[in-house]
């Protein structure tokens, strides 16, 4: 009893982090209907610059977020400028072009990583790396602790601009219809330039505090895209309530099947690749869709 | 003379062929090994090509029957198999893999296919670094002895020459003009009675089985494999990158783009400030052929030559809309 509370609290705070990793790409595939492959390049370029912030400045990772988030919010909105708004746009589905000029973008941005820092693998280690608290009868390391803290607060901030604000309004709009939006007066292109902008910022911020957890080369951030992915298409793409059920349901069932089954830890990355694909081929509408399915099937009943 | 015409490049290809097949007797082995890796990388892109271009289904996990066409080879041939037998049951696992793969992934479309297909290769590479019997992520080796690398040579000419020819024929006949239909528009081709999960398969069937073979080759001819290098991401990556380059959905591109890509490559590795850099002229290339030429390099010629193709543009999906 005793493991299944502490194995879901470890979860839970897992959770956290999945989520604000996947809003950006949510944010951008919503506005855009691009699926954008740079994002775990721009979370290990994340990674670096608050790796360089604190061997120069000394800065903690948590607090270089108010400079890192800011930056990769402006660098966003340059991509966007310069590559992204070229593209063709495609109202039926993310179109393949995009997902490869995005996919050139990670490479580029692989290969920067790689000229200023060199491949070798970094950490960044503060006075609090290795602390842990006791709650609970289980041991919990203060970085989870403080990176669920501070994706909380990131979720909630978001959550109170797309409600409250017209900038968020007009986001959830263009997401609804694109062509209803621009009906009603609201610059969809605008909208994309800030969207793809607050999409990189995400990525920023899940990136900064993932170095806070784990070891970080150039090539890092493929198996959290493909996490992120498998989480907003549980989530079913569009909704960012889905987003938060679908983060919680990857934490959950990679927490409870390594702690329940003999699956050996270095094919833990496999579980959420066979569920993206299982999710993808089974369920094309996420756990939405799926809900949708049963809530039909209980009326018509 | 209507033969030549309607293949306009049989001539220059017998030619090309011919000189190929001759090399050995005349050449050095430096050179000899920069045409064995031209004619592999050749044998990667036209046959992704197959369900990449014709097909516009983007794989980014072809590594995968590269992977099992090595490691086939190399852990049978530990076992005293000789490679007329490991090459064909390479190529026959890589088929039921692909068929494995393909069943749940071809009910994906477009990008949601190219993402199941990022995953499915991640999967493979993990396991089999996990493995005992792979020996895990240090890889295995061949078994001493003699190796005939002039026997080697003939065999990845001839499997580059036949995908070509393979290739080319497809495109001109039924099951190519299907696969372009799907391509084109699946519903459409559907509705005309193509059966597009079935063409789907075998071209991804097709195109493992070449793959495969050609991965038992570059196993013999390397002596050692491991996870790092035939089930990477970033060999992936380069046989995309080869068709996108040069032209997806043609025959021609993806020879262009792997003669390229293996000309950059004897670049890259005599250079070490370029072979440091190699990612920013993949990604760059990737970007500028995205943003200006989605046909890669048989668009451009076709467009300052100023011919009209025959057929509607090879791409996957620009569709621009309302």
């Amino acid at each position: 009893m005793q493991k299944l509370v502490v194995v879901a609290l470890n979860s839970l705070l897992a959770a956290g982090l999945y989520a604000t990793m996947s809003y950006g790409l949510a944010v951008i595939y919503g506005v855009m209907r691009i699926i954008n492959l740079a994002h775990a390049g721009l979370m290990m370029l994340a990674a670096y610059a608050t790796y360089a912030l604190n061997e120069r400045f000394g800065l903690d990772p948590f607090v270089s977020l108010l400079v890192v988030a800011p930056a990769f919010f402006v660098l966003g909105m340059a991509l966007y400028a310069t590559l992204i708004r070229w593209l063709p746009r495609s109202s039926t589905g993310p179109s393949m072009q995009s997902l490869l000029l995005l996919f050139g973008v990670w490479l580029v941005l692989q290969n920067l990583a790689y000229a200023i820092w060199g491949g070798d693998t970094q950490s960044i280690l503060t006075s609090y790396t290795m602390e842990s608290v006791q709650v609970l009868g289980g041991r919990f390391g203060v970085p989870q602790i403080l990176v669920f803290g501070v994706s909380l607060l990131s979720l909630v901030g978001l959550t109170l601009v797309l409600r409250r604000t017209y900038l968020g309004k007009a986001i959830r709009a263009v997401t609804q219809n694109r062509d209803a939006a621009m009906l009603s007066g609201v610059n969809a292109g605008q909208i994309a330039a800030v969207a793809f902008g607050i999409g990189t910022a995400f990525a920023a911020m899940a990136g900064s505090m993932l170095s806070t957890l784990y070891a970080f080369t150039p090539d890092f951030g493929r198996s959290f895209l493909l996490k992120a992915f498998c989480i907003i298409v549980l989530g079913g793409m569009e909704s960012f309530t889905g987003v938060a059920v679908g983060a919680l349901v990857l934490a959950f069932i990679e927490n409870f099947a390594s702690a329940y089954t003999s699956i050996p830890v270095s094919f833990q990355d496999a579980i959420s690749f066979t569920l993206l694909v299982v999710v993808l081929v089974a369920a094309p509408g996420g756990l939405p869709g799926l809900w949708k399915t049963f809530d039909r099937r209980a009326v018509a009943r | 003379m209507g033969f030549f015409r309607r293949h306009p490049a049989l001539p220059l290809g017998l030619l090309f062929a011919s000189a190929l097949l001759l090399a050995p007797a005349v050449a050095e082995r430096g050179t000899l090994n920069d045409l064995w890796n031209m004619a592999f990388f050749v044998v990667l892109a036209s046959a992704w090509n197959l369900l990449g271009g014709f097909a516009g289904q983007v794989s980014l996990g072809y590594s995968a029957f590269v992977g099992i066409g090595a490691y086939t080879t190399v852990l049978l041939a530990n076992a005293g198999w000789s490679p007329a037998l490991t090459l064909p049951l390479g190529a026959a696992l890589a088929v039921a893999f692909s068929v494995l793969v393909g069943l749940p992934t071809f009910r994906l479309r477009g990008p949601y296919f190219t993402i199941a297909t990022i995953g499915v290769g991640e999967a493979v590479r993990v396991i089999a670094s996990g493995l005992e019997f792979t020996g895990g992520s240090s890889g295995v080796r061949m078994p001493a002895g003699a190796f005939d690398f002039n026997g080697n040579y003939y065999a990845m000419v001839g499997l580059a020459l036949v995908t070509l020819a393979l290739v080319a024929w497809l495109q001109q006949h039924a099951f190519g003009l299907s696969l372009e239909a799907i391509r084109q528009d699946i519903d459409a081709a559907e509705a005309l009675g193509v059966n597009s999960t079935r063409a789907k398969l075998q071209a991804h069937a097709l195109s493992a089985a070449l793959v495969a073979v050609a991965g038992g080759l570059f196993a013999t001819n390397f002596q050692y494999i491991s996870p790092g290098s035939v089930f990477d991401f970033r060999l992936s990556l380069t046989i995309v990158l080869m068709p996108i380059v040069g032209g997806m959905g043609t025959v021609t591109g993806p020879v262009l783009g792997a003669l390229l890509f293996s000309y950059l490559q004897i670049k890259l590795l005599a250079s070490p400030t370029l072979r440091d850099s190699y990612l920013f002229i993949y990604g760059g290339l990737l970007i500028v052929v995205m943003l200006f030429e989605p046909k890669g390099i048989v668009g451009l010629w076709e467009r300052l030559v100023g011919r009209r193709p025959r057929r509607p543009a090879p791409v996957t999906e620009v569709r621009r809309a309302s």
